[in-house]
C-alpha cells in the first residue's frame, strides 16, 4: 500500500504539533521516522490512523484520500498500528489480544493461519497464550502488540517505538521480526527514538524536528550523514558504523 | 437451620447477581452510572404484569417477552439520552436520576400509586433434604443463575463480548482494532436492561409491585457493584455471594432490618480497607 502525506498539519489546541509534513512511502517499502522525544513522530502516526484530527493537508493511501474516514474504517481498509506503550488490553489473554486485532475480518481460516504465523514469528507468545496482557514482560507486550497489528492482515503497518524499553537481546529479536514482516511485502512506517535501529531496517528515513520535516533521504545516506550522526546516532567509530546493520550496534545506546 | 441458610443464601445471591450484572456491565463499557437501573427492573415487573394479567399471556411467555421489551427500552434510552453522556460519569448520573423520576411518574400516572395485584403462576413447594422450598423462588433463582451464566459466556466467548471488553478496557485501542464503540454501546444497554427487566419480571410474582420498587433494587445493585469494584463482573459475582450470605444469615438469626444494617456496615468496612472494591482497580 502506497502512503502519501501532503502538507499534513496537526495541532493540540494552540500548539502546532505537525507543520506541513509531506512524505511518500512507496508500496512494499519501509520508512523510518526519527527524531527526538516530542518531535511529533507519534502524532504523525495518529493522523494516519485518524485518532489525531488533521489541521490541514491530505493523507492518501493508494491514491485514495482518507479524509472523513473514522479510525475503525481505516483499520478495515488495511492500516494497522502497534501503538506507543503497547496498549494491550490488560484484562485479556494474549490469545484474545491477538484475536481482537482480527476483529474486522470474517475469513476464519485466514485468521487462524495468521495466528499461526504470529506464533511462528514470536514463539514466546505461544507459550504465554493464556496469560493476561497485564502480566506480560515489556518485551512480550511489545511482541503481542505487533502481533495484534499483524492479525489485522494490514497492507500498511505502523510501528510506534517497537524497541522502547526492551532489553538489548530482545531488540535484536524485534529487529529480525520487523525485517521478516517487511519482507512479506507489507508497507512499514517505523517510528523510533533508536535511530540506528530504524535506519538499519528502513529504505528511506525522515527526520522530524519540533513538528517539521527537516530531512528525507535514503536510510543509508542518513546513517552516514555527519549531522544526523551527531544529533541522533551519537559519535561512532567507523568500525561501529560498518557494523550498524548487525545486532550489537543496533542495541548501542543513542547518545545525544 | 444451616440448610435453610444455604437455601436463602442461594436465592438472594442469585437475584443480587442478576440485579448487579446489568448495572456493572453498562458502567464498565460506557462509564455511565445508570441510576435508572432500578426503574428498568420496575418496568420489567410492570411489563410482566401487563402481559400476563392484562393481555392474558402465560407467565412463561410473558417473562422473556417482558425482559426483551425492557432491553428494547434500554436501547432507546441509549440512543435518545445516554449516548451523549458516554464517559461523563457525573452528567450520566444526573440524567439517569431524571429518567428514573420520569419513569416512576409515568408508571404512577398510568397504573396508580398502589401497584396492581399480580397473579402467581407458580405455586406450591418441594421438599429437599428436609427443607421446604417454595417452587416460585426456586424457579426465580434458577433462571437468574442461568441468565448470569449466559451473560458470562456471551462476554467471554462471543465476538460481541470481545468487542465490549475491548471498549471497556481501552476505547481508543478498540477503535484501532476496527471495533466501533458506538455500535457496542446500544448492545451493552440492551443486555444490561434485559437483565434488569428479567430481574423485575422474575421477582414481581414473589413480592408486590409498585412504582417505587426500583429504589430497593438499585440500592442492592449499587451496593453489590461498589463492593465488588465498579465495572468488574467477577467482583460483582463475589460481592453478591458475600451480601447474600450476610442477608440470609442475619435475616434468619435476627430480622431483615439488622440484615440491611450489617450489609451496609460491611460495605463501609470493605471500602475503607479497599477503596476500589474487592476486585476493582482504582
Amino acid at each position: 500500500m502506497r502512503l502519501e502525506l501532503q502538507d499534513v498539519s496537526a495541532r493540540y489546541g494552540a500548539v502546532v504539533a505537525l507543520d506541513r509534513i509531506s512524505v511518500v512511502v512507496p508500496s512494499g517499502t519501509t520508512a523510518a521516522i526519527i527524531g527526538a522525544n516530542g518531535a511529533g513522530k507519534s502524532t504523525l502516526l495518529g493522523t494516519i490512523t485518524g485518532l489525531v484530527p488533521l489541521a490541514g493537508g491530505r493523507i492518501l493511501v493508494d491514491g485514495a484520500d482518507l479524509a472523513g474516514l473514522p479510525t475503525e474504517q481505516r483499520v478495515r481498509g488495511g492500516i494497522a498500528l502497534s501503538p506507543e506503550g503497547r496498549r494491550l488490553f490488560p484484562e485479556m489473554t494474549v490469545g484474545e489480544n491477538l484475536l481482537s486485532g482480527a476483529y474486522a475480518r470474517r475469513d476464519r481460516r485466514a485468521v487462524a493461519a495468521d495466528l499461526e504465523r504470529v506464533f511462528a514469528l514470536f514463539p514466546r507468545l505461544l507459550e504465554r497464550r493464556g496469560n493476561l496482557g497485564r502480566n506480560l514482560s515489556g518485551g512480550e507486550q511489545q511482541m503481542c502488540a505487533i502481533g495484534r497489528a499483524l492479525m489485522a492482515a494490514p497492507r500498511l503497518l505502523l510501528l510506534d517505538e517497537p524497541s522502547l524499553g526492551l532489553a538489548p537481546a530482545v531488540v535484536v529479536d524485534m529487529a529480525r521480526a520487523i525485517r521478516a514482516i517487511a519482507a512479506t511485502g507489507v508497507t512499514v512506517v517505523l517510528v523510533e527514538q533508536n535511530a540506528r535501529l530504524a535506519l538499519a531496517l528502513a529504505e528511506t528515513g525522515h527526520v522530524l524536528e519540533a513538528g517539521r520535516l527537516v530531512r528525507s533521504a535514503p536510510a543509508r545516506d542518513l546513517a552516514d550523514d555527519p549531522e544526523v550522526q551527531r544529533a541522533y546516532l551519537g559519535e561512532l567509530l567507523p568500525a561501529d558504523r560498518r557494523a550498524s546493520t548487525n545486532g550489537a550496534a543496533i542495541c548501542a545506546p543513542v547518545v545525544r | 437451620m444451616f440448610q435453610q441458610f444455604l437455601v436463602v443464601l442461594g436465592l438472594t445471591a442469585a437475584i443480587y447477581m442478576l440485579l448487579a450484572l446489568g448495572f456493572t456491565l453498562i458502567f464498565g463499557i460506557m462509564r455511565v452510572v445508570n441510576f435508572a437501573h432500578g426503574e428498568f427492573v420496575m418496568l420489567g415487573a410492570y411489563a410482566v404484569y401487563v402481559l400476563q394479567d392484562v393481555v392474558g399471556l402465560d407467565y412463561f411467555v410473558a417473562l422473556p417477552l417482558a425482559a426483551l421489551l425492557v432491553g428494547l427500552a434500554g436501547v432507546l434510552a441509549e440512543i435518545l439520552i445516554f449516548r451523549r453522556f458516554t464517559g461523563d460519569e457525573l452528567g450520566s448520573m444526573i440524567v439517569a436520576l431524571a429518567l428514573a423520576v420520569s419513569l416512576k411518574g409515568a408508571v404512577t400516572v398510568i397504573f396508580g400509586v398502589e401497584g396492581p395485584p399480580i397473579s402467581r403462576a407458580i405455586t406450591g413447594a418441594v421438599e429437599i433434604g428436609g427443607t421446604l422450598l417454595p417452587k416460585d423462588q426456586l424457579f426465580a433463582a434458577a433462571v437468574a443463575v442461568l441468565a448470569v451464566a449466559a451473560t458470562h459466556l456471551l462476554m467471554t466467548r462471543s465476538r460481541l463480548g470481545l468487542a465490549m471488553r475491548a471498549v471497556a478496557q481501552a476505547p481508543d485501542v478498540a477503535r484501532l482494532q476496527g471495533i466501533s464503540p458506538w455500535r457496542t454501546y446500544p448492545a451493552a444497554f440492551a443486555i444490561g436492561c434485559f437483565l434488569a427487566g428479567l430481574a423485575g419480571a422474575l421477582t414481581a410474582p414473589l413480592y408486590s409491585i409498585e412504582p417505587h420498587m426500583g429504589d430497593a433494587a438499585l440500592m442492592r445493585a449499587f451496593v453489590v457493584v461498589v463492593l465488588g469494584g465498579l465495572g468488574s463482573i467477577p467482583g460483582a459475582l463475589i460481592a453478591a455471594f458475600v451480601l447474600g450470605a450476610v442477608d440470609a444469615g442475619m435475616s434468619i438469626l435476627f430480622n431483615p432490618t439488622i440484615a440491611a444494617l450489617t450489609s451496609f456496615g460491611i460495605v463501609i468496612a470493605v471500602l475503607i480497607a479497599r477503596p476500589a472494591g474487592i476486585l476493582g482497580r482504582a
